[in-house]
């Protein structure tokens, strides 16, 4: 079969031969199916997992939506400023807490409102966890399960504590003064973070899920796909607040 | 000749399987990554403005953003292969059309197109 030339789906025929080379049994639909190394279900007509296509398909939208909330942010957030300093009473009472808003028109900017080392702490955890999540493919790809559990439970601790740490923060803001529905600077803010965080959360679940399915026997290095495509959301979550934590947070 | 196209596939495909980067190469990436943070954050505190405050801070922020993608999502290693064809690029096209995008709405804003 490996020599049939097949030129409308050549990569058929480089699956087959892929699967002779490295397997002793086994049927060309099976090649298809399931990979070597953890790399299953790579040899499809396009070259590329269907699933792992589909995951960057997916991220590819998100992109999409990550940057409308953050062009959002940043149009709300000049509004606000420009009318803040205009001295429209409208913007300047819809933060209550006069304090707050007397310096961050002295300054003329949000960044009285945020505390950068708190959330500089968290986004450290927050990258450090992408670390835990590669440390857990690799741990898979190689077949050692008590390594990925390790690493995928840190992933998900750390995914915990940035969440707690964003809860923190919300509530910091509510108590500054600053609401959802009060000012144009509280809705987009608390948008935008709100939404990543929601995104974090689904992270945890899917490597709650992960470590399930590992405790049940079933995580392996033939899955090792699998905690990739999860591997791939979650460094996207990462790589967004990478930038909402420098468009936000360190630039005023 | 289909014999000799049919191995090479398979040492390129093979050559790929363990392209994928070191367990000691993504602790560096980690180091690096915490290093750029941290200038990030102190480069905030310089009590600078304007240009020398942002363009810094986004170009450190674009190198994080490469890096992770690249590094961490494998981006840099999976736009190599997949039989010579750059699926990857997807998401990469995503990126500049959400840029360019973003770009176009802010221009209505601010000129009232």
């Amino acid at each position: 079969m490996t020599d049939v030339e097949n030129p409308e789906y050549p990569n058929l025929e480089q699956a087959a031969a892929s699967e002779l080379a490295t397997s002793d049994s086994g049927t060309e639909n099976d090649t298809i199916a399931h990979d070597h190394g953890g790399h299953e279900g790579h040899h499809t007509s396009l070259g590329l997992s269907n699933m792992k296509l589909a995951m960057w398909l997916f991220l590819g939208s998100e992109c999409l939506l990550f940057g409308a909330l953050i062009s959002t942010y940043l149009l709300s957030k000049t509004r606000f400023l420009t009318e803040l300093l205009a001295g429209n009473p409208i913007v300047t009472e819809s933060i209550d807490n006069e304090e707050l808003v007397a310096e961050m028109i002295a300054e003329g900017s949000v960044e009285p409102l945020f505390d950068i080392p708190f959330t500089s702490f968290s986004s450290f955890v927050l990258l450090m966890s992408s670390l835990a999540m590669v440390l857990a493919h690799h741990a898979v790809v190689n077949n050692d399960i008590k390594g990925s559990r390790i690493w995928l439970g840190a992933t998900a601790v750390m995914g915990s504590i940035f969440i707690g740490g964003q809860i923190y923060e919300f509530t910091t803001f509510y108590n500054e003064g600053l609401t959802f529905d009060g000012s144009l600077l509280g809705s987009a803010l608390y948008t935008l973070t709100g939404f990543h965080g929601v995104h974090v959360s689904g992270g945890i679940l899917m490597l709650m899920s992960l470590l399930f399915v590992s405790f049940k026997g079933r995580l392996n290095s033939d899955r090792a796909e699998t905690v990739e495509l999860v591997g791939l959301y979650w460094h996207f979550v990462d790589v967004v607040w990478v930038l909402i934590f420098t468009i936000v947070y360190l630039i005023p | 000749m289909a014999a000799d196209t049919t191995t090479a596939d398979v040492a390129a495909h093979d050559a790929h399987d363990h392209a994928h980067p070191t367990e000691k190469s993504y602790w560096i990436v980690f180091a690096v990554l915490a290093v750029i943070t941290a200038v990030e954050v102190a480069w905030s505190y310089l009590g600078l403005s304007g240009l020398a405050l942002v363009l810094p801070l986004i170009l450190m922020m674009v190198v994080k953003f490469a890096i992770v993608a690249g590094h961490f999502m494998h981006l840099w290693f999976d736009l190599k292969i997949i039989n010579g064809r750059y699926f990857m690029w997807t998401f990469a096209a995503a990126i500049v059309l959400a840029v360019v995008v973003y770009f176009i709405v802010f221009a209505t804003f601010e000129f009232q197109i």
